[in-house]
């Protein structure tokens, strides 16, 4: 095995000495220090009849039907089990009773009990306690089935995924030959397996053509690996006459006996090993409101009542649903975009990646060898690479290009496989090795069809390519039916086609090989080399009729005929060519803070070509050797300090310590792996974490799914990927694009700036919600906000806001800025809590409060006679309570007048709400660069509004939901905060400069103003000269951007003072915004 | 920050969670310099005290909007609730234990000192049967008397123990106090005992009646020494209603004050339980 060989997989496979057979496995408990020991398979030691009689079946004629059936009864279905899965009761349960549900549920019981002591205590107990409860229970139960669909919903993308394509194999059965599902497939079982199948078990050859196959993803070794019946060693692992589930025959032919199946096959034993690697459990944080009441010196009753009036107050009821909303939406609109993440958390965590460590194959390029270049009339030609082939076309008129490509479509053995005609000649699939396909599909592109070509020059002679020769040669007739001559047609390494070669061809001409065009040659295929591509060189010769006649006798074995002084044609290099969209990705990425590291098993400079190509070395960045050649001096003379790029081959990679390995991680901002094995790959990710980064990591093979498991983020390729990676990857790119992830990194940053808003938005009404409990037991005011009424807000008019603020689009720098710190920037910090909290939650609050009094002062009860009132208040015997006009008021009289109370409470919560949705909308951007696009945010606007004016308003809601409609003048009286809240926005920009100045002037006067203005109309003239404000200087600010800051003078902008000097690098303490990530 | 965290990253791991709370090197306290404390402190302070202020002026503001003698809604209290004195819903006493009802007598003699003729010698006489309007002129208004001695038995002044001691107990009925109401029709006082056959009741003023002239009332500003209307009840109990819990209804009778409201017990109407004890 070459350098991918993994020792932990040679010291799983000593042999099984006590010939247990792996079928008593079955059922057991799995042990893993068991598994992690042994592969027990012996067969590839027996002889095909050996293993005939082991498993019942014929070597010619397969299993029988019968037998088929009693041994797929008996072991089960040919698939890897996959990994144990929590039962659906178990995930609902903790979508029931996790996280805040639990102190609901506490609410809810305290409710009930509160409600039977009443009942057992008084003769007519007061309904409230019980239909809390009831509301609380059904508020509980119904956002944990919200929440618990939603999960169901996303996880059943990823199984509808999984299912999309079935394997089949040809099995065969009583001698005849079926496809079945890969699944139905048993031990015994005949099998036929072509180069492009997967191998549907692990297969002993009985017998094999040109069989290679591909175990990459098991061993990680890229090189194909011939297969054949004989035992050539006696590990398991690298004899030849095992084939292995899961890897791929590349190429010829093989028939098998299918030995084990499914988890138990060697990939199965692996993938149950990886499985066993445990994932971090998600803490919820621990939300202790309890004591509070306790401590307050209340009636144990009274305490209940306020201990669940704060729990409901306290929980944000609708964050839960809202935050796995806005995971799902961003889910689903990134499978759109071809990356499906498997665990919603990991959306978030993509957001802050900091470092990704790409495959180069398939990932960063299209994975399909093409002819990037081509050497003839001692030019280089430039062919086009394009997926799409939009680039440029080379001159195709020469003769020499004629002849070039008559050589290339003979002597190859690639074709098309069948059925493909309406199918675009790059997307064919083709029987043949990479190189020979792409001289293939060139070839088609530009000379049209070559099957046509081969049926007019008939091959008569073929000797295939072998290590030794190096080259491979074919005879063909001309296309001419007159001459009688036989072409003879030769590609090989270049060096060794020269050296067969006495003559070139230039223009058409056949002209001697001086020492000029040696060196000629020597150059171009230096530069061809240089650039990373496999040069091939081609040459051709029209045998001498005389010598050769028609019907002569070419012997293949014992070469009977002249294979030198031939006529050189040209050469042709191939390349696996970037994809189109990597190299703006990279860019992305670059500018977005993030490292990308290539991690290749491919040449050193092959990879530092394709890490050019995409950008990954940018332009004018050197490595050590580059600088070295440069100034012409050793490679130990040069500072490593002075290279920002490095190549670094992974023979060296197994020599360098840990502090070395770190010592590169940090000094080179763009390296490059090469040469390394999926093993290394972990050693490169633990790495990158060793030094703080949030590392995402890609890969396909089995051999990657450590480096998966152990990356922040691990990603398997959809379509070249093997199950087992997929399983331990979070996120799967469909069309395996490393565009993909970078779409991947931008919807995680944004889903993480978008949940935060979000956040923001919801937490920010817990301050008006619990301000008044506190006030109604600490300063005996009559209750301003009841616990239906704060229900009706955060399960009500607060959900579709918060949701809409999933669907914000971007912030202009979403991919300019750093990553994020995970630890010191998490989605709930000290500033979110600080500015929700302690600052727009507290003017709202200030708002409620002010619509509590003039409720209550305008029905004739002064704040003054307020204080100290709630016992008799409350006092169900009491109804002649006197106001301070006078007036004796009945217990249910004033019991409405309070209702009337929670729901101006309410509604100025709404409307205050209005201004933090604007507030919330944006964390860096102004919100006239944002714009208002969101249509949902503006539907959730007038969706909050009509429901608040709906439950206040509607004919009925008194006796339900004990809501009281608010007359119309008191209810233009609401808005008074929401010019201070906007203004509190209009602080925070950062790119307006003088212009948010004057802005800041104006809004902070109209606050002012509105104080003044209060009255009758004061309402509906504040929010007036408000929005004409904000649009007026809105256009302003855009117009006079470029001006200079500076207008910072009266004293009503001590606060702005502060934060102007923070924006100038001033370290600012003051938490004046939701902004984060800046420093 | 992130050079203070390398740094404590290079040299210590062990103190790391410590200096969370207090970091030496830095002379962070949970997380923040003292100068950095200050400073936040400082701006919730003036941010706070503004908002208080903001507050203040917008609360006084609204005041200033507010009629001292009227109230600006009075949608609210639309019909007038009906309590009785004593102030107990459940009148249980012992005819026999005079401390036993002391509350109750004491209870309602403080209650009738302000109807005392002593208290009433400003009052001008209205005309009986007829709103006392004065909607125009001065803003203070004038009070139609009401003379303790119209309770007469119960006024308490001839029986100061209000019958409680012969086991025939005074209750004073009144109806809220409502700013501008007027009722229509009579308004009168009748009670009724839900029991097989019916309690004797003597009602004084007689009949129950409650004169037009105490309407309308014109607040507390304006109407400072208003006397409100009473209608005492005697309950004319005899031997068979002794230790038995009676439920006695009042209601409001003859205008269009509602005393039927299904969620308001006490509007226009009231149920209270007396059992005396022998």
């Amino acid at each position: 095995m070459g350098y991918g060989k993994s020792d932990s997989y040679r010291v799983a496979t000593t042999q099984d000495k006590d010939d247990r057979s792996p079928k008593k496995k079955k059922g057991g408990t799995k042990d893993m220090d068991d598994l992690k020991k042994e592969v027990p398979i012996t067969e590839h030691k027996m002889s095909v009849e050996e293993v005939c009689r082991k498993f019942q079946t014929d070597v010619v004629q397969g299993l029988t039907n019968a037998k088929a059936a009693e041994f797929l009864l008996r072991d089960g279905p040919n698939a890897l089990t996959p990994p144990p899965t929590t039962p659906e009761w178990v995930k609902f349960c903790r979508q029931l009773f996790g996280g805040f549900s639990i102190l609901l549920w506490t609410g809810a019981i305290l409710c009930f009990l509160a409600y039977a002591i009443q009942a057992a205590t008084e003769d007519e107990p007061a309904g409230d306690n019980l239909y809390l409860g009831i509301v609380l229970t059904a508020v509980v139960v119904i956002t944990g089935c919200f929440s618990y669909f939603q999960e169901a919903k996303s996880s059943k993308i990823m199984e509808s995924f999984k299912n999309m394509v079935p394997q089949q194999a040809l099995v065969i059965r009583e001698g005849e030959k079926v496809q079945i599902n890969a699944e139905e497939v048993v031990a015994g079982d005949l099998i036929e397996v072509k180069g492009g199948d997967r191998i549907p078990a692990d297969i002993r050859v009985t017998s094999a053509h040109g069989c290679k196959v591909d175990n990459s993803s098991l061993t990680g070794e890229s090189e194909p690996q011939s297969r054949s019946p004989d035992c050539t060693h006696d590990n398991p692992l690298e004899t030849r006459n095992i084939a292995f589930f899961s890897t791929n025959c590349v190429e010829g032919t093989a028939r098998g006996i299918v030995i084990c199946t499914g988890d138990r096959t060697v990939m199965g034993r692996i993938a149950t090993l990886t499985s066993g690697l445990e994932t971090g459990v998600a803490v919820f944080l621990g939300v202790t409101f309890f004591i509070l009441a306790i401590i307050l010196g209340y009636t144990w009753l009274e305490a209940v009542i306020f201990l669940i009036g704060i729990i409901v107050a306290n929980v944000p009821e609708g964050l839960l649903a809202t935050v796995t909303v806005c995971l799902t939406l961003t889910a689903k609109r990134m499978a759109k975009k071809n990356c499906l993440v498997k665990n919603l958390e990991a959306v978030e965590t993509l957001g802050s990646t900091s470092t990704i460590c790409s495959d180069k194959t398939g990932t960063l390029t299209q994975n399909r060898m093409t002819v990037a270049h081509m050497w003839f009339d001692n030019q280089i030609h430039e062919a086009d690479t394009t997926e799409d082939q939009s680039g440029a076309a080379f001159d195709k008129s020469s003769v020499t290009w004629l002849s070039l490509s008559r050589v290339a479509a003979l002597c190859n053995r690639a074709q098309f496989k069948a059925g493909q005609d309406s199918v675009s000649i790059l997307k064919r699939d083709v029987a043949g090795d990479a190189s020979e396909s792409a001289l293939l599909k060139c070839i088609e592109l530009s000379c049209g069809s070559v099957r046509m070509m081969r049926d007019r020059n008939k091959k008569v002679a073929e000797i295939p390519f072998n290590s030794t020769n190096k080259y491979q040669l074919s005879i063909h007739e001309t296309e001419d039916p007159n001459d009688n001559r036989y072409l003879l047609v030769m590609k090989g390494a270049p060096e060794r086609i020269l050296d067969r070669c006495s003559t070139i061809m230039l223009q058409g001409k056949e002209q001697p090989m001086d020492e000029e065009m040696k060196e000629a040659f020597q150059n171009a295929y230096m530069e061809l080399g240089g650039l990373g591509e496999r040069v091939l060189g081609f040459c051709h010769l029209l045998l001498p009729e005389d010598q050769y006649p028609k019907g002569f006798a070419f012997d293949t074995d014992d070469v009977n005929f002249q294979t030198d002084n031939l006529c050189f044609v040209g050469l042709m290099s191939m390349i696996d060519p970037p994809r189109a969209a990597v190299p703006d990705a990279v860019g992305k990425c670059r500018s977005a803070g993030i490292k990308v590291i290539m991690v290749t098993g491919d040449h050193p400079i092959t990879a530092k070509a394709i890490a050019k190509g995409v950008g990954i070395i940018s332009e004018g960045n050197e490595t050590v050797e580059d600088i070295a050649a440069r100034l012409n001096i050793p490679v130990s003379q040069v500072n490593p300090r002075d290279a920002k790029a490095c190549v670094i081959h992974g023979s060296d990679l197994k020599d360098l310590s840990q502090d070395q390995m770190d010592d590169i991680l940090r000094n080179h901002t763009e390296i490059v792996f090469a040469r390394t094995s999926p093993q290394q790959k972990l050693i490169i990710v633990e790495g990158c974490q060793r030094l703080g980064a949030i590392v995402a990591v890609t890969g396909d093979g089995v051999n990657d799914s450590p480096a998966l498991k152990k990356a922040d983020i691990g990603v398997a390729m959809g379509i070249s990927g093997s199950d087992v990676s997929k399983q331990a990857a979070d996120m799967i790119l469909l069309d395996d694009n490393f565009a993909s992830i970078v779409t991947g990194v931008e919807e995680g940053r944004l889903i993480f700036d978008n949940l935060k808003k979000s956040i923001a938005y919801t937490l920010t009404s817990n301050i008006p919600e619990i301000t008044p409990f506190l006030f109604f037991i600490i300063v005996n005011i009559p209750l301003p906000l009841g616990t239906i009424t704060i229900l009706c807000i955060d399960l009500g008019t607060d959900m579709v806001p918060a949701i809409s603020l999933a669907y914000e689009a971007a912030e202009s720098d979403i991919m300019k800025r750093q990553p994020r710190n995970p630890s010191r920037d998490k989605l709930v910090n000290e500033r979110l809590i600080s500015i929700a909290y302690g600052q727009i939650g507290m003017i709202q609050a200030l708002g409620g409060f002010f619509a509590y009094f003039v409720i209550l002062a305008e029905n004739g009860f002064l704040p003054s006679q307020l204080v100290g009132i709630r016992l008799n208040w409350d006092d169900r015997s009491l109804n002649d309570l006197e106001d301070s006009y006078g007036q004796q008021w009945t217990y249910e009289q004033r019991k409405i007048v309070e209702f009337t109370c929670h729901t101006a409470f309410f509604v100025s919560i709404v409307v205050v709400q209005w201004a933090d949705l604007i507030i919330c909308k944006t964390r860096r951007n102004s919100v006239f660069q944002q714009g208002m696009k969101n249509k949902i945010l503006i539907f959730g606007l007038f969706e909050e509004t009509a429901l608040a004016a709906f439950l206040s308003y509607c004919p009925g809601m008194d006796v339900a939901l004990r809501m009281y409609p608010l007359n119309e003048l008191t209810a233009v009286r609401l808005p008074h905060p929401t010019p201070l809240l906007a203004t509190l926005r209009i602080i925070e920009y950062r790119s307006l400069a003088f212009a948010a100045v004057c802005k800041r002037v104006l809004l902070w006067t109209s606050v002012c103003l509105t104080g003044a203005l209060q009255g009758h109309r004061y309402g509906n003239l504040s929010m007036g000269s408000f929005r004409c404000a904000v649009t007026e200087h809105g256009s302003q600010g855009s117009r006079e951007k470029g001006d200079k800051r500076g207008l910072v003078s009266a004293a009503v902008f001590g606060i702005l003072e502060t934060e102007e000097r923070s924006h100038k690098g001033w370290k600012c303490p003051i938490p004046l915004c939701i902004q984060t990530g800046a420093e | 920050m992130a050079s203070t965290e390398d740094k404590a990253a290079n040299k210590e791991n062990v103190s790391s969670w410590k200096d969370s709370i207090y970091n030496p090197r830095t002379g962070e306290l949970l997380g923040r310099t003292a100068s950095s404390w200050a400073l936040i402190l400082l701006f919730y302070l003036v941010f706070y005290c503004f908002l208080a202020g903001m507050f203040a002026l917008t609360m006084w503001v609204m005041l200033l909007t507010l009629d001292d003698y009227v109230p600006r809604y009075r949608d609210r209290v639309p019909e007038p609730g009906l309590v009785i004195r004593p102030n107990s819903l459940d009148i249980t006493f012992n005819k026999s234990d005079s401390k036993n009802y002391r509350t109750y007598v004491n209870h309602l003699e403080s209650f009738l000192q302000r109807y005392n003729d002593s208290m009433q010698e400003n009052n001008a006489d209205c005309i009986p049967g007829e709103y006392y309007m004065q909607d125009g002129g001065e803003m203070t208004k004038k009070v139609c008397p009401f003379r303790r001695t119209s309770l007469s038995l119960c006024s308490g002044l001839s029986d100061t123990d209000f019958g409680y001691q012969e086991g025939k107990p005074c209750v004073l009925l009144k109806m809220n106090r409502i700013i501008g109401l007027k009722p229509i029709g009579d308004p009168y006082i009748n009670c009724t005992v839900k029991k097989d056959h019916p309690v004797q009741m003597h009602y004084f003023p007689s009949e129950g009646r409650i004169d037009k002239m105490y309407f309308p009332y014109y607040g507390k500003k304006a109407h400072e020494n208003y006397m409100q209307p009473l209608v005492a009840v005697k309950l004319l109990l005899t031997k068979e209603d002794y230790n038995k819990e009676l439920a006695v209804e009042c209601r409001v009778e003859g205008t269009n004050l509602r005393n039927n409201d299904e969620r308001d017990k006490f509007l226009g109407r009231v149920t209270f339980r007396v059992k005396v004890v022998e």
